[in-house]
């Protein structure tokens, strides 16, 4: 720890909103005392499109393809918790083979989410190569939803009552043919990052978040997982088939941004273990309900769904009035609450440390903004 | 169980309802109705029984404002609604002294909603340019080219 002289003076240091380790437009405003941050203000709020006002302006389908674009980088599974949500407000039934094809893209694409943030991240903190090899491997998830769904980012691919189409053969031997691929490549990833001796002192020790801390700030997600707690909404609120299958909840010890990235790496593993496993199991039948009504339009009420995201929590709460429109719909995103402890952990850091636990926090900012 | 445990630590606050929810039909376990001021007893018993606050948001209704908290649980599956009618013109009190995740969730419900939290720390805008002079979610306001 550097001594701090009398003659320092505190000054103000502004980060983003375009820099590249914010990962989209996000400024925070630093007061600086030497090397040393004393306080991190967030200013978010730049890509702030009124997801929420358009909700209540369109009718429940017209708002479908809205939740592609709140978190581009796991859109399926925003996709999945609004269908769930008005789903349970209709009291329909998806069909096997349907909740198996929601989860067989929605891990994918949790894949596409964490391959990115590591070569992302990584190169926030000076790594230049790891991100061509994530790159690399998402391409072949992304070519393989490509297919399916017709879209590479931006998906609008379940339906109220199932998914529209169904998987082939095509689908099924590139899935099991990118699973080899990818499993042949975490000898690489261990080698080039995690035994990276810059990488582990970049890494080990900071950002350090406790139990506590998760409690009273609501983080979810890899954040509280990384700090030893075991809640994933797959395993805590089981959703859709996941159920049926058998995967583990990697959690770390220390909570520090090392933990953070360890539990994704780790993910990734469980999230190929579990397409594996629905694509050796998927039922045959129909993919979508019977009887989905032409015109959506649920009794007064309300309801609160929740998914397990690529960042955590989403959580999608919907008030109806028994109108072809919603009369409320309020976006519970994670990285909404993931970023609010970046105040208090920030301070007594020196900004490379806050690039590297920023970066840890996995945010997308156009999601926090909605 | 954690469900009898959180009503029965809200019970002696002397709240308009406590009762136990349709899971299956809402998703919450749970349903409290409380008033404005007796939110930070609300908040603190729910910290003390280890949950976190998973929401909080607005409804514009015709006569009031409501909030919505969420409360969940990392151990327990257990989903806490707590509804507060907050009168158009009277402010709600924050609990962020309690929850510090709350600070964002009462600026974001003050800059769509213009709800004032009687208490915060710092209640600025958070989504909206600082100097924004309107509030999106309230059912008056329209967005249009003019506006934009």
């Amino acid at each position: 720890m550097l001594e701090r002289g009398l003659e320092e003076k505190t000054y103000v240091l502004n980060l983003g909103p375009q820099h590249p380790s914010t990962h989209g437009v996000l400024r925070v405003e630093l007061e600086m005392e030497g090397e040393f941050i004393t306080k991190a203000d967030p200013d978010i709020g730049y890509g702030h499109r009124g997801h929420e006002h358009m909700a209540e302006n369109r009718t429940y389908a017209q708002f479908l393809p809205n939740m592609g674009r709140v978190d581009y980088l796991h859109a399926l599974a925003y996709n999945q918790c609004y269908c769930m949500a008005v789903e349970k407000l209709l009291g329909l039934t998806v069909p096997e083979r349907g909740e198996f094809i929601r989860v067989i893209t929605a891990e994918m694409n949790r894949l596409c989410s964490h391959l990115l943030w590591v070569g992302a991240y990584l190169m926030d903190l000076g790594a230049f190569t790891p991100f061509l090899y994530c790159f690399d491997d998402r391409e072949q998830l992304l070519d393989l939803l490509d297919y399916l769904t017709g879209s590479r980012l931006t998906y609008c691919f379940y339906r109220f009552g199932g998914v529209p189409v169904d998987i082939d053969d095509d689908f099924t031997t590139g899935c099991r043919k990118f699973i080899k691929r990818l499993r042949s490549r975490w000898a690489d990833y261990d080698n080039l990052v995690t035994k990276n001796v810059i990488f582990i002192h970049r890494a080990r020790g900071v950002g350090l978040i406790t139990q506590d801390q998760c409690i009273r700030y609501g983080l979810t997600g890899p954040m509280v997982r990384g700090s030893g707690i075991p809640y994933d909404i797959r395993k805590s609120e089981p959703y859709s088939a996941y159920p049926r299958f058998d995967f583990e909840i990697p959690i770390g010890d220390r909570g520090d941004v090392m933990d953070r990235y360890l539990v994704r790496i780790r993910e990734m593993e469980q999230s190929l273990r579990i397409i594996e496993q629905a694509l050796d199991k998927i039922p045959t039948g129909p993919i979508m309900a019977e009887k989905v009504p032409k015109r959506i339009k649920p009794a007064a009420g309300e309801v609160y769904s929740a998914v397990e995201t690529a960042r955590g929590e989403f959580g999608c709460f919907i008030v109806s009035n028994g109108d072809v429109k919603p009369y409320r719909i309020k976006l519970r995103v994670p990285s909404f609450g993931n970023l609010s402890i970046l105040p208090e952990i920030a301070v007594d850091t020196l900004v490379a440390d806050l690039v590297a636990i920023l970066g840890s926090i996995d945010v997308v900012v156009p999601e926090i903004d909605r | 169980m954690l469900q009898d445990d959180i009503q029965k630590a809200l019970v002696p606050l002397n709240l308009e309802l406590v009762t136990a929810g349709d899971y299956g039909k809402t998703g919450c376990h749970l349903e409290v109705t409380a008033a404005p001021g007796q939110m930070p007893e609300v908040a603190k018993n729910m910290l003390s029984l280890g949950c976190f606050l998973e929401s909080l948001t607005g409804l514009h209704d015709p006569e009031h404002f409501t909030l919505v908290y969420h409360f969940g649980n990392f151990r327990e599956l257990c989903r806490t609604e707590v509804n507060v009618k907050v009168p158009l013109d009277q402010e709600a009190v924050s609990i962020s002294h309690i929850y510090p995740g709350a600070n964002w969730y009462e600026r974001e419900a003050y800059d769509l909603f213009g709800i004032r939290f009687a208490g915060h720390p710092d209640l600025r805008r958070i989504l909206l340019p600082f100097e924004a002079d309107f509030h999106p979610l309230l059912k008056k306001f329209e967005a249009s080219s003019g506006d934009a």
